[in-house]
């Protein structure tokens, strides 16, 4: 570590440095007695005998909402452009497949979060967007762009990826 | 025993985890505030000192607690977060002195790794919230609203998973927390995050700082107006804020806890592991931070809290050490050190073993534990009742009396001790060499029996004779005047006080003198239906030499009387029922209360409350003390006043929060006691007994009374051998140089009387001593010592080496008779049908003890049992063993003697990780694990199947919220066989807080009445801060919680005895059972412990 060590602590302080540092302790005039008397033991139990209930309100539980649906919810009211692909992407798996609602949820969450983990670096973004895609709705987006609609599923990407420049 | 159990703690934890000061009971107090594992202390602070204000229980196990001001408040409210996810908020009422919950909540999350690194409660200085770090990769927030009201919580992604501490750092627009986390290649960074309320998000913050030191363990927030964060590592010490960065070596140092002497931050104190206390200080010029500098002001116990009170007095709370108080001076003392305690507040934790011994012989245990841990280790010797420390003692036999009397009026210390026979009365007096010799005092008979003696006023003596009253001069020792009792009748019995006298002759009659200078009046007499046989008129009005009152007991109707004085008017009668007669009456006030304490010739002592303006009696309890007639008499000691009831059973009797109570006094049997303070032997009690006068002082007037040995190591194993009458303790010591750090280990012989070391051996390098018993075996007279070892080598994950050492103690040395290499750690050892029982490893090994052809003697392998995890805990009965695994719960194997085997009988099933086992009876075993709990499990030897015999099936789950290292059978408290509790047997526990408990095995009967207590105190006594008595005994492990079976909390049902009357009377409704009746079952538990 560097830094501006101007004072090593030496191993046996000279007293008088001690003596200057302690000095003007913050007092409020408690512990001034000559006698300083303490009396262990003798010390009463509580006994709480009335209602110790919190006033209604004051009960405080945990938001349940998920953090990754939370932060979603947030982009989705900022109505940034990373939470419109976001629900584009859904919506369109969403008509593509009928599935539960839940799980879709669910998987919308997932692609969410692998864009923030990657949010940096937008092409790969795009790369785990059309590798989430089946093969079926590659061919088909190929299709659409004119392009063969033949081969394995990375070189149908690699395919669009090309196209898309 | 039973599988119905009584759990009671009968020393309360002691270990300090957390401490603060702030304005907790009015805006003007100061208040230290200290948390004991389930309890927190308030103390106020005066100029006078600490004083202890109140001790509250809490239900669950405190993570940690924070004093803070929420806006608008006049008074701090306490911030208190358990272990189980629970928190609440208190805020203290001093109007009726009650603790209000503001707030409560369960914080927990149902997916959620429970962070290592331990929980952290924090709270944002301009309380806009409280942050919570209780899970990996999760910070917690309880948000604030603008009148201090809290709202829903909510979590936050917390990227760094391994975080070390957090804190809120001061002065910043929006709340900002400071990480200190550990990267995954080890290397220590801090971060700083702005907690975006409305987003419920984190906020990059203003700065952060990489590759600290890699010790860095503390962050301490500065306040402003210097602002920042200290970082304190094990080399360095780093001062950071967004515009300013300074570090300083230190010397290594594990620096353990801090407190912040000055409101501005400039100052800090900081303690670390070896108990070295440092003054931190930030140099600055006005607001810019120009440095650091570090001084070492001198040693304290190890700290685990700080607290800078006042005035230069601080708080040093410890959990492996006493806890203590202590002020900084400005001038070091001749060792050099600026630290000066004042106080030691006694701490048991860790209790890591303990063995229970009767070193006096006096059918009473007491409880010798391994204490502390590093330089603060020791041992402590644990007793119940209080002690008598002799200081002379004379040869005496019949001794029918005892009373001290002074040489003049005003004289501040006694000077005759007056000693009565059967024949003749005997005078003591302290000579100029303050030896004890005999005297005269010639206006005295001292032919005949004396029955009662006083100082009285005026310089006088008052001396009751069967036939006289005879008042003589203290100074010129001549009679001045006599009362003859009317011929016929002699004095059976008399009493006096400084001004009055009341006799007894016979036939019932009852006069009553007063003494006047130099005069003895007959002011009135009465006569009684019935024959008296014991009087008293101590003076408990406002004035100190008269009293209004007199009470007399009576044979015959079985009664005791009050009567009015000086006119002898009857005013109240009460009838004690039995048969029994009263035998020493006596009127005391405790606490500013007037009781009236009648003994029984039978041992048992009844009290009532006495109004001393009408006579009247309330509230009658009946206690049994001891078997044999009782005589009271008051003494006092530290300027309180308490009453010795002198029998086979000595009992001193007090009072501790307007409630009596009894401790027993380890005397075997006294016949008589009178206080002696005279200039030789202050404060001193004159006690006749078995033929014997002794002069000695009293302990100090509390339950339990621990003695402490220390060690300066730290004692890992006890215990005792009879026969040599040592104490075998192995332990270990911590050598720290100023580069290395190394560890020895020790087996060690105490004196079990002066706890001196008497011998020692050191073991190998790398050597472990594990377990030591002290046994014998077949074929072999001797009594020896074995000590388990183990080779505990760096690169290994487990040990694969370990040694028993078999020593015996010749000359009081230690002698090496034999050794036995093993193939692991020997984690236990035990006698078992004259061989030796070890467990090694996964194994259970047994060995026979064999005489070789040269005479000397081997242990030789005889048969084992594989298939544990690691065996920890072994207890024997018979040829059953219990086994408490690491992790495989509790097993019961048995060894086979025809076929010299060990076979697995059953066990449960549960994944419990244990921490110590115990066997109850044949059938039913006792297991302490990992997450706190307690449980028991049965033998199912009726089971119809193999299936079901070869399962322990468990009967009882408790959560204690206490680690327990050790059970041991034995019991505090002197057994009596007469009374029904002296028929329970106990079990008595240590455990790492430094509480030592009790389990008793009641009768089902007794068990399903207090089951029902409890559940009707439970509805009276409420949790503090709203947490649940239910939930909080429910067994609570990772996979399982249910709620709790065959166990009591006895702390719960004993405090039935601290509630007021209403809510007895509530409770006693609920049950249909007289609140009389209640007292007395649960008093009867009390005496347990």
């Amino acid at each position: 570590m560097e830094g501006s060590s101007s004072h090593s602590s030496d191993a046996n302080p000279s007293p008088s440095a001690a003596l200057e540092f302690l000095s003007n302790l913050p007092s409020r005039g408690l512990f001034s007695s000559t006698v300083i008397s303490s009396n262990p033991g003798g010390m009463r139990v509580y006994i709480c005998d009335h209602d110790s209930c919190p006033p209604e309100d004051q009960y405080i539980k945990t938001n349940q909402q998920n953090i990754l649906i939370r932060s979603l919810m947030l982009n989705k009211h900022k109505g940034d452009s990373g939470s419109k692909e976001g629900t584009e992407s859904s919506r369109k798996r969403a008509g593509e497949k009928i599935i539960d609602t839940r799980a879709s949820a669910k998987r919308t969450n997932g692609q969410v979060n692998s864009r923030q983990e990657g949010s940096n670096s937008q092409t790969s973004t795009r790369e785990r967007d059309l590798q989430s895609l089946t093969v079926e709705r590659l061919r088909a987006l190929l299709k659409a762009k004119g392009l063969p609609p033949k081969g394995k599923k990375d070189e149908l990407i690699a395919r669009l990826r090309n196209a898309n420049g | 025993m039973s599988i119905w159990n009584y759990v009671v703690t009968a020393h309360k934890p002691t270990a300090v985890f957390h401490s603060c000061v702030g304005n907790f009971t009015s805006p003007q107090d100061l208040n230290l505030i200290i948390a004991k594992c389930t309890r927190i202390e308030i103390h106020l602070l005066t100029p006078q000192g600490l004083q202890p204000m109140l001790d509250v229980p809490i239900y669950g196990r405190i993570a940690t607690v924070e004093l803070f001001r929420p806006h608008g408040e006049a008074q701090d409210f306490l911030f208190i977060a358990t272990e189980r996810y629970k928190f609440c908020v208190l805020q203290w009422d001093p109007e009726t002195s009650e603790l209000i919950t503001r707030a409560m909540g369960d914080v927990s999350d149902r997916i959620g790794r429970p962070s290592d690194n331990g929980q952290i409660g924090i709270i944002d200085p301009d309380c806009r919230l409280i942050g919570l770090h209780l899970y990996d990769g999760l910070f917690k927030v309880i948000p604030f609203d603008s009148r201090g009201q809290l709202k829903e919580a909510f979590n936050i992604r917390l990227e760094e998973l391994q975080v070390l501490d957090i804190k809120f750092l001061y002065g910043c627009p929006k709340p900002t927390i400071v990480v200190l986390y550990q990267d995954n290649k080890d290397a220590r960074h801090v971060k700083t995050y702005e907690v975006a309320l409305k987003d419920k998000d984190f906020v990059e913050g203003p700065w952060s700082q990489n590759n600290l030191d890699n010790g860095a363990e503390i962050l301490i927030p500065v306040p402003p107006p210097l602002c920042g964060v200290l970082i304190i590592g094990e080399e360095t010490i780093v001062y950071c804020s967004a515009n300013a960065f300074k570090a300083i070596p230190i010397k290594q140092s594990n620096t353990r806890a801090y407190g912040r002497i000055d409101p501005d931050g400039s100052r800090y104190l900081l303690g670390d592991i070896t108990g070295l206390l440092s003054l931190l200080v930030i140099t600055h010029e006005r607001e810019k931070v120009t440095g650091l500098k570090i001084e070492t002001l001198g040693e304290t116990s190890i700290p685990s809290t700080i607290s800078y009170l006042d005035n230069a007095f601080v708080y040093i709370g410890s959990s492996v050490g006493d806890s203590q108080l202590i002020k900084l001076n400005l001038q070091p003392d001749a060792r050099g050190s600026y630290v000066e305690v004042l106080e030691r507040y006694v701490n048991l934790g860790p209790i890591v073993d303990l063995c229970v011994v009767d070193l006096e012989r006096q059918g009473q245990g007491q409880v010798v534990t391994c204490s502390g841990a590093f330089k603060d280790g020791s041992l402590r010797i644990v007793r119940n009742g209080i002690g008598i420390n002799e200081q002379a003692s004379v040869e005496l036999q019949g001794i029918k009396g005892m009373w001290s009397l002074r040489s003049s009026t005003d004289d501040p210390f006694d000077t005759f001790l007056v000693v009565s026979f059967i024949s003749e009365t005997r005078i003591l007096a302290m000579n100029l060499e303050d030896e004890l010799e005999e005297t005269e005092i010639e206006g005295f008979n001292s032919q005949v029996q004396t029955l009662f003696c006083h100082d009285a006023i005026h310089n006088q003596l008052v001396q009751v004779t069967s036939s006289t009253v005879r008042l003589v001069s203290s100074t010129t020792r001549e009679l001045r005047h006599e009362w003859h009792a009317p011929s016929g009748y002699s004095v059976n019995v008399a009493t006096a006080n400084a001004t009055q006298v009341l006799l007894a002759t016979g036939g019932g009659h009852l006069v009553y003198l007063e003494i006047g200078d130099g005069i003895l009046t007959e002011i009135k007499h009465a006569q009684l239906d019935n024959e008296i046989s014991c009087l008293d008129i101590n003076p408990i009005g406002e004035n100190p030499n008269y009293s209004h009152l007199a009470v007399v007991g009576m044979w015959t109707d079985i009664s005791v009387k009050i009567f009015s004085l000086p006119d002898l008017n009857l005013i109240t009668q009460e009838h004690l029922g039995g048969e029994i007669i009263p035998r020493s009456v006596l009127l005391c006030t405790f606490e500013g209360i007037s009781y009236l304490l009648c003994a029984l010739g039978d041992g048992h002592l009844i009290n009532f409350l006495l109004n001393t303006s009408t006579g009247e009696l309330a509230d009658r309890k009946k206690v049994s003390l001891g078997t044999q007639p009782i005589t009271l008499r008051t003494f006092s000691s530290k300027s309180a006043t308490h009453v010795f009831a002198a029998s086979d059973r000595p009992t001193v009797i007090y009072s501790s929060n307007k409630k009596l109570l009894y401790s027993n006094v380890n005397l075997k049997e006294v016949s008589h006691m009178c206080p002696f303070n005279s200039a030789a032997f202050p404060d001193s009690l004159a006690i006749a007994k078995e033929g014997e006068l002794t002069i000695g002082t009293i302990d100090d007037i509390q339950k339990l009374h621990i003695r402490s040995i220390p060690l300066g190591e730290h004692a890992r194993r006890i215990c005792h051998q009879e026969q040599s009458r040592t104490f075998g303790i192995i332990c270990l010591k911590y050598n720290q140089t100023s580069t290395e750090e190394s560890e020895m280990h020790f087996v060690r012989l105490l004196d079990d009387q002066t706890f001196e070391c008497v011998s020692s051996c050191q073991l190998d390098a790398f050597e472990h001593a594990c377990s030591i018993i002290s046994c014998s075996f077949s074929d072999d007279n001797n009594v020896y010592y074995c000590v388990g070892t183990a080779y505990v080598l760096p690169e290994e994950s487990e040990p694969t080496k370990g040694r028993i050492l078999v020593f015996i103690v010749e000359d009081g040395k230690l002698q090496l008779i034999a050794e036995k290499e093993t193939k692991g750690a020997v984690y236990s050892l035990n006698a078992f049908n004259g061989k030796l029982l070890a467990a090694i490893n996964q194994k259970i090994q047994l060995y026979k003890w064999m005489l070789r052809d040269d005479g000397t003697r081997e242990l030789q392998s005889e048969c084992g049992h594989h298939g544990h995890i690691l065996a920890l805990y072994v207890q024997t009965r018979g040829d059953f063993i219990i086994v408490g695994d690491l992790m495989k719960s509790i097993s019961l194997l048995i060894y086979k003697h025809e076929e010299g085997a060990i076979e697995e009988r059953a066990r449960d099933y549960n994944a419990n990780w244990m921490s110590a086992v115990e066997i109850l009876d044949d059938d039913i075993y006792l297991g302490a694990e990992n997450y706190y709990n307690l449980f028991t499990v049965r033998k199912n030897s009726e089971g119809a199947t193999d299936e079901e015999r070869g399962r322990l099936e468990v009967v009882g789950e408790y959560h204690l919220g206490e680690f327990v290292n050790r059970f041991r059978h034995g019991s505090l408290v002197m057994r009596l066989p007469d009374s029904e509790v002296g028929q329970i047997p106990t079990v008595i526990f240590g455990t790492i807080n430094g509480v030592i408990g009790v389990i008793a095995s009641l009768p089902h009967e007794q068990y399903v009445f207090l089951e029902k207590l409890q559940s009707n105190l439970r509805k009276v006594i409420k949790g503090v801060g709203g947490l649940s008595h239910e939930q909080w005994r429910s067994f609570n492990s990772e996979k399982r919680q249910v709620d709790a079976r065959n166990f009591l909390d006895g702390d719960l049902i004993e405090s039935f005895l601290d509630l007021n009357r209403s809510k007895m009377d509530e409770i006693s409704k609920a049950m249909s059972v007289s609140v009389e009746e209640l007292c007395k079952r649960v008093e009867e538990l009390t005496r347990l412990h």
